[in-house]
């Protein structure tokens, strides 16, 4: 690549993905997918900072690679979510599927090396299209349905983006990707665009409907990406936005009320990873250099656990073919090691100290307690309990514990296994030794999470929560998994839409068709008259002599003059 | 269900019969007997250290743990109510949507010891 003096990190993943669609299906395609990411990991470890790959475009300069801490914690931890994945998804023969894991990490990539606005653009629309066909290839009718309307919802947050790109452009004359300050339109559109991508409330549901509808490996895949792309262009972009700070803490609170009513397992992760992107959010709203780092580090964290417990209840999905909870129980007895790494994804999400989310998520609150955010911090504690409801005990409990459902499942292949136990690894690594994980955060870190006051109070919270889990279970308190759906705002665009443009297509039709009569009525009538009055049979047709027109006109000349004389 | 596979299954390695101690109800007493061990050696942690807060309530003996203990509780119940008002059959949306559907069994590997 002689015109780029750095080859961005994006063209590794595309020119592999290219290298991987030429190799036949089999072990070695399997085994390229993993090394590219590993390759790419290698090249972003030892990038240095700076801004490279610069093109000109239209007199204005692409920034393809613009390196720095920030920058590279998100590449880094794209780049091994990639390869876990990719891991997991070893034993996958579809093409299609293969492809896109490849074009969507690559892009995602692509966009967090973006140093211009244009250039971001193109990624974040390459993580919409890529992305998709991960939830089409489950190949059925509900599963087209869903990616498209995910595909839509994706696709127009890149349009919002591109149109805020256009008038910051005319306003400033930068496409440059920095730090802004909401004010002018064009700032508020990129705004609203990060947001739909990073599930506001309001503009989440396309998470909770679109990743339960992914293939077992792609929810996995799909989980890593899209929405952190969007904390990072957040973080970029709009750090210590105070707005943010009230927007994430409603971000953390809402969905886990709706994940603890949730049925399908997959949903009820999907309701976490909003709660969870609240912590990030919160802390990009507040905006300090603590605060940052704990969004940067949480979400490094995250991705790991989260994509931990897909993959378990994946791996669940894999050998029963369902993951709602109403129909699983007790599946520890076949699914053993499923089931340990399962519970250290949750102990990680609940964040128990020796546990990942522990050392990164009380960044975020020793952060809002610094600044004295009483209600935020009240609330981030509150959902803190929360995730420990529906992440820490519902997701394993109803699985693999619980009722006994008589399913024995064989336990989870091979491949599978060396994810999770690799990824559970590093839940526990990151945990016990959060040392590395610090270094590579934007900032210095000043920070010690194992304090006495942080170990006990978080473990008064969560085992007393714990406690009150097993008091409402053993008195029935606690609603039992039912076979049902839940209404979310999807149910706008699902149900209320439709059903209105039903209504008056109903009531357009029965209009057109009485107006339709009517003027086929009315007009036969007119047509009868001219008919009537203009035919060849009509008076007006008759032939009459002149001068009893001419008569006619000088008594009406005579009549209007007598009028108007008086 | 008439028929439960039996979980002293030659084939459980040590893990799972671990495991399934922990479902056996006869240790449910015992389970939930150490961990209002734990939460009162937690709470009575709280004495013997001096906090630095952020905030007055947090200076509050085991504070953490009454907080946990009632959020969570308020959660639920509020989780339940909430049941009430947005719950929906599973056919709510026609049956071309997720929650009707099988997921594709050929790309699936299901094998269940419970049917051999």
């Amino acid at each position: 690549m002689a015109m780029f003096d750095i080859l961005p990190t994006a063209f590794i993943f595309f020119a592999g993905a290219i290298i991987v669609a030429l190799l036949p299906s089999g072990r070695i395609r399997s085994a390229i997918s993993l090394l590219i990411p590993l390759l790419a990991g290698w090249q972003v470890y030892n990038l240095p900072s700076g801004v490279f790959a610069q093109i000109e475009l239209f007199g204005q300069t692409l920034e393809m690679m613009r390196v720095d801490k920030l920058a590279r914690v998100f590449a880094l931890i794209f780049c091994l979510a990639a390869f876990l994945g990719n891991l997991y998804a070893w034993h996958v023969r579809d093409t299609v599927q293969q492809l896109a894991a490849l074009f969507y990490a690559g892009s995602a990539l692509g966009a967090v090396f973006a140093g211009d606005l244009v250039t971001l653009f193109f990624y974040w629309e390459g993580t919409a299209i890529a992305s998709v066909f991960l939830i089409w290839a489950r190949g059925t009718e509900a599963a087209y349905q869903t990616g498209l309307r995910y595909l839509i919802i994706q696709i127009t947050s890149g349009v919002i983006l591109l149109a805020g790109t256009a008038l910051l452009w005319r306003e400033t004359g930068s496409i440059a990707f920095e730090q802004m300050t909401l004010g002018s339109i064009g700032t508020w559109l990129i705004f609203l665009s990060f947001g739909m991508k990073c599930a506001f409330p309001f503009l989440h549901n396309w998470l909770q409907d679109s990743y339960p509808a992914a293939t077992v490996t792609g929810t996995v895949i799909l989980s890593a990406f899209t929405t952190k792309l969007a904390v990072y262009a957040l973080a970029r972009g709009f750090a210590g936005t105070e707005i943010l700070i009230y927007i994430g803490a409603i971000m953390t609170l809402f969905p886990i009320f709706f994940a603890e009513i949730e049925n399908d397992l997959r949903r009820v992760l999907a309701y976490s990873l909003n709660n969870q992107l609240g912590f990030m959010v919160v802390g990009i709203g507040i905006g300090t250099e603590m605060a940052l780092n704990g969004t940067a580090s949480h979400a490094f964290a995250h991705i790991l656990y989260k994509a931990l417990l897909f993959m378990s209840v994946g791996a669940v999905l894999f050998r029963t073919g369902t993951s709602k909870a109403s129909e699983l129980g007790g599946l520890c007895r076949t699914m053993p090691r499923t089931a340990i790494f399962c519970l250290i994804g949750a102990a990680s999400i609940s964040a128990f100290p020796l546990f990942s989310g522990f050392v990164t998520k009380s960044l975020i609150i020793d952060a809002s307690a610094e600044k004295h955010y009483t209600i935020i911090w009240a609330i981030l504690v509150f959902a803190s309990a929360g995730v420990l409801s529906h992440s820490g005990i519902k997701i394993p409990y109803f699985t693999f514990f619980g009722h006994d459902s008589g399913l024995r499942p064989k336990e989870a292949p091979l491949n599978m296994q060396l994810a999770m136990g690799f990824t559970a690894f590093l839940c526990i690594f990151i945990g016990v030794y959060p040392e590395p994980l610090y270094a590579l955060l934007p900032y210095e870190v000043e920070f010690h999470p194992y304090t006495m006051g942080h170990v006990v109070g978080q473990l008064q919270l969560l085992c007393f929560a714990l406690l009150a889990f097993a008091f409402l279970i053993k008195t029935g308190i606690h609603p039992p998994e039912v076979r049902a759906i839940n209404l979310d705002t999807d149910w706008v665009y699902r149900k209320f839409l439709p059903n209105v443009t039903a209504t008056l297509y109903k009531a357009f039709t029965s209009i057109w068709v009485d107006a339709a009569n009517i003027v086929k009525i009315g007009l036969g009538q007119i047509l009868n008259l001219l008919h009537k009055v203009h035919g060849p049979e009509a008076g007006i047709s008759s032939v009459r002599p002149t001068g009893a027109m001419a008569l006619w006109i000088a008594v009406l000349l005579a009549f209007s003059l007598v009028i108007s004389y008086n | 269900m008439d028929h439960i596979p039996s979980d002293k299954s030659e084939n459980n390695p040590a893990l799972s019969r671990l495991l399934v101690w922990f479902i056996n109800p006869k240790n449910s007493k015992t389970i939930i007997g150490i961990l209002i061990t734990i939460c009162i050696l937690l709470f009575l942690v709280d004495f013997t250290y001096h906090k630095h807060g952020h905030f007055a309530v947090e200076d509050y003996k085991g504070f953490y743990g009454f907080y946990g203990f009632v959020m969570f509780t308020v959660l639920i119940l509020v989780a339940k109510a909430l049941r009430f008002f947005i719950q929906r059959p599973e056919d709510y949306y026609g049956d071309s949507a997720i929650d009707r559907e099988e997921y594709p069994p050929e790309q699936l590997e299901k094998v269940d010891h419970g049917d051999v």
